[in-house]
């Protein structure tokens, strides 16, 4: 176990390293933060001041030393837009994203598993229809559109929460559904299909037939089963949620995160911190991946320790 | 064909689906168009693709359409029918008093070519990586899969935030990102499926007969994958239309004046409570080609999974 996690945790610090240098060849090789960063109409002198302010007038191998061993110790530049460490910046708005995707998790979690179940029990009724069509309306609407109607709903008609900013655990409620939903649809026809499949294995036949009910087999014998798929699919979901929808999201909902940070940052030609929000988010993807794989193996022993 | 490969009868004959010979294909489409006939779900999703394709073509030669630019600032936030319009503009104007019925038909041209291009280029490229490293394998097969692994830690979106911050929001890099970041789906199903007919009779026999890789990849494996690469290009087409309208709200993709879904939300969203109309619209086109989109891939997948036809949901009588 001490081995494979160790293997898994070098793994996982590799491909940060590619990913980051990657983004290190698109900003400092393909463009650079200076041209990018000044108006068209920037004399060539001005450039060059701007080149020399940002270090990027040094040659390629010295700069990308420096942003490897910056990385190391948590230096991502600085941004010119603020004229604040990007880190920092970057920092301060994690935990709003970190609670915006919490609040979906949640969302996603409660939604996806007592309808999959309920689809499950009733298979072929009419939860299970039921069931199926919110899948298919939750994944087919675009996330932010979604949060719209909330808003217009919720909001504007009905009063009940604020239609944006982040005032405590009640605002947080609408961004939550608008990412959660789609999630929780994917989930749920996931979790459904697994219970169905368990439910024809001879263990679950053997359990009905001695005249357990249908949903003692499925909370009791079959969900089990299931719920290592259900893990690392919820993992899956928080990747997809730190990397897509909490970008949209924040902008729909002015919810000050790192998303929005980045779309402000991209408006504000501010190629630094760009950057330095896009490599956390991809290591918060390549740690959620990380942890998915633990808790699988927690779950479910006989997991492979590839 | 060589001697060997025709006494075993067509290339790929024996693993089902994709028969190459003219009288298995006819079978196939009769198979194909009887499932249909019995799928409601798969001819909603037929229609409504088809719709979507039609009007994206003929859109702007239809005959009542009015020009998606043409501007007129006292029908500004027109209600649609219904809601004290007139059917001068059956879906209502937006705040410049453009018709919302226009611009969703001209928004859905750009839908259309962003989200194919993306795919077609994704499905071509991945397919043909996962061809390579399935069959060929080795360092090369070590090496592509890392580079769609690490491709699935650095998702789209992040990768779109980097390269329009760099080079400035275009239609061209959001089909290149959507793109890159859907190819490793095609390399890695590819892949496994090349793994397992590997082994198969066919592909060794022509192995056999020395026939060469590229001969092998080409003539025998991909025939026999092309079914579930179709399925699978559905069901990522429908992502990148959701990626295209995610980009386009974000204000990446098409600039004004030209419309996309995406950007008739963006510029609609500041009058959600005297225009709810523009949002909503433009949000429900989407959602009802994504919808169609996701039927139809729910109904190849069911089709080509043959224990799954048997019990696919919308199958079910009453269903």
């Amino acid at each position: 176990m001490l081995r494979w996690l160790a293997r898994r945790i070098i793994a996982a610090a590799l491909v940060v390293f590619v990913v980051t240098s990657l983004v290190f060849v698109v900003t400092h090789i393909f463009t650079d933060p200076a041209t990018v960063s000044l108006p068209l109409e920037a004399t060539e002198e001005h450039r060059a001041q701007r080149r020399a302010a940002l270090g990027i007038d040094r040659p390629l191998s010295v700069q990308y030393w420096d942003f490897v061993s910056g990385l190391v110790v948590g230096d991502l530049g600085e941004s010119f837009w603020q004229d604040q460490p990007a880190s920092k910046l970057v920092l301060e708005r994690l935990p709003a994203t970190l609670k915006l995707v919490a609040g979906a998790t949640v969302v996603t979690v409660l939604l996806a598993a007592p309808m999959g179940m309920l689809a499950a029990w009733w298979e072929r009724r009419f939860a299970d229809h039921a069931v199926l069509g919110f899948s298919m309306a939750s994944i087919s609407a675009p996330p932010f559109w979604i949060g719209y109607l909330l808003i217009i709903i919720f909001a504007v008609q009905l009063g009940w929460v604020p239609t944006f900013g982040s005032r405590g655990f009640i605002s947080l409620i609408l961004p939550s559904f608008a990412i959660g939903l789609a999630s929780a649809g994917r989930l749920a026809q996931m979790t459904r299909r697994g219970i169905v499949e368990e439910l024809r294995k001879p263990y679950a036949v053997t359990a009905l037939s001695r005249g357990f009910s249908r949903s003692y087999t499925i909370v009791h014998h079959t969900f089990r089963n299931v719920a290592s798929g259900f893990v690392t699919m919820t993992g899956w979901e928080l990747t997809r949620m730190f990397t897509g929808y909490t970008v949209v999201i924040e902008v729909v909902f002015a919810w000050p995160g790192v998303g929005r940070l980045a779309i402000h940052a991209i408006e504000n030609r501010d190629l630094i911190l760009v950057q330095a929000a896009v490599v956390v988010l991809a290591t918060l993807v390549v740690l959620t991946n990380l942890l998915v794989d633990i808790a699988r193996r927690m779950i479910d022993p006989r997991v492979e320790l590839a | 064909m060589t001697a060997v490969e025709s006494a075993l009868g067509p290339p790929g004959a024996d693993a089902g689906g994709a028969e190459a010979a003219p009288p298995e294909t006819v079978t196939v489409l009769a198979d194909l168009r009887s499932h249909l006939r019995k799928s409601k779900a798969g001819i909603s999703g037929i229609v409504i693709c088809s719709l979507f394709a039609l009007v994206a073509v003929i859109g702007p030669w239809l005959p009542f359409i009015k020009d998606p630019a043409a501007q007129s600032l006292p029908d500004k936030l027109t209600p649609p029918v219904g809601w004290g319009g007139t059917w001068a503009h059956p879906l209502g104007t937006d705040q410049l008093g453009r018709d919302i019925l226009a611009r969703l038909i001209d928004g859905a041209r750009i839908s259309l070519l962003v989200s194919v291009a993306a795919v077609i280029i994704a499905a071509v490229l991945g397919t043909a990586l996962g061809l390579i490293a399935g069959y060929i394998g080795g360092r090369i097969d070590t090496l592509i899969i890392s580079a769609a692994d690490v491709q699935m830690a650095f998702p789209g979106v992040l990768a779109g935030l980097i390269l329009v911050a760099a080079f400035g929001p275009s239609v061209w890099l959001v089909i290149l990102v959507i793109a890159i970041s859907s190819w490793m789906v095609f390399t890695r199903v590819g892949r496994g499926l090349v793994f397992t007919l590997k082994t198969s009779l066919f592909v060794e026999a022509s192995e056999l007969a020395g026939a060469s890789s590229r001969r092998v990849m080409w003539r025998h494996l991909l025939p026999n994958l092309v079914s579930s690469l179709i399925t699978l290009s559905v069901l990522e087409l429908a992502a990148a239309i959701l990626s295209e309208s995610a980009f386009a709200f974000l204000g990446f993709g098409v600039q004004p004046p030209r419309s996309s879904w995406g950007l008739m939300i963006q510029q609609g969203r500041n009058y959600i409570t005297d225009g709810w109309w523009i949002v909503t619209f433009a949000g429900l086109a989407i959602s009802v080609v994504v919808l169609g989109v996701n039927l139809l891939s729910l109904w190849l997948q069911s089709f080509n999974d043959v224990a799954e036809r048997e019990q696919i949901i919308l199958e079910r009588p009453g269903g």
